[in-house]
């Protein structure tokens, strides 16, 4: 664990962080940031650190990834479809049933891409390009307010 | 279990979602992060959760929030991760190399 970054220094940035909005939006790197100064206050066992700081880590990135998610994806083409076939067919669970094993498939080999690039790709070069995606999907969301 | 019916959803669905926006994020999001599990609980969750309420609205039982409003507050969130991956990229730097 490296908790060797000072208190003092870092607890305005903290603070500064801790806004409703900027919690939303939170990028994982500021939350782990973060997440260590919290624990350098909270606990000292390095053990018990560990492992709430991996807990801590989980629902942050959890709860980041949900809202950005779940807001892109409000009245996109997926839930459309399944607004259709479940005005069509009336059988709503059954929908529900075949449209969520074909999101979990397809985040999991989201997810699966996304590692597989990790492992091969140097940070700073994945932090450049996944800035670059971020914008790009803003932009389409933008185009999609605009032409809806 | 009407499987016929399920098979359609799923292909229906599965061939709409891929490459789309939200797979694209969770590419993006899973590339950078610690919490692999993470990025996939948090992607799967709101994606049924999405396709929970279209299933809801598809029955005539629900009311969607104005799409518009939240999409721009989507676009906005996009953009603060991009700009902060691309302009204020200290901490993750140095972060990482602490780490490593």
């Amino acid at each position: 664990m490296n908790v060797d970054v000072s208190v003092e220094s870092l607890s305005p940035h903290v603070e500064a962080d801790l806004s409703p909005v900027e919690a939303v939006i939170d990028s994982n790197q500021e939350a782990a940031s973060s997440v260590l100064v919290q624990e350098a206050i909270v606990e000292s066992n390095s053990d018990t650190t560990a492992a709430s700081h991996q807990r801590w880590q989980f629902w942050q990135v959890f709860s980041s990834t949900f809202l950005t998610i779940f807001l892109a994806e409000l009245g996109d083409k997926t839930q459309v479809s399944t607004l259709l076939l479940s005005a069509e067919f009336h059988n709503p669970w059954v929908i529900f049933a075949g449209s969520a094993l074909a999101l979990i498939a397809t985040s999991l080999l989201g997810v699966l891409v996304g590692r597989w690039l990790a492992s091969h790709i140097s940070p700073a070069l994945l932090d450049k390009a996944a800035g670059v995606i971020m914008a790009l999907i803003s932009v389409w969301l933008l185009l999609e307010v605009i032409q809806g | 279990m009407d499987w016929h019916l399920l098979g359609l959803t799923f292909i229906t669905v599965f061939i709409s979602e891929l490459g789309d926006k939200s797979q694209i994020a969770a590419i993006a999001l899973s590339g950078n992060t610690k919490s692999h599990t993470g990025v996939f609980f948090g992607t799967a969750a709101a994606l049924l959760l999405a396709s929970f309420l279209g299933v809801l609205l598809g029955e005539g039982t629900a009311h969607l929030l104005p799409a518009r409003v939240i999409k721009i507050v989507a676009a906005i969130g996009f953009a603060v991760l991009a700009a902060r991956l691309l302009f204020f990229n200290e901490a993750s730097i140095t972060n990482v190399e602490e780490e490593a």
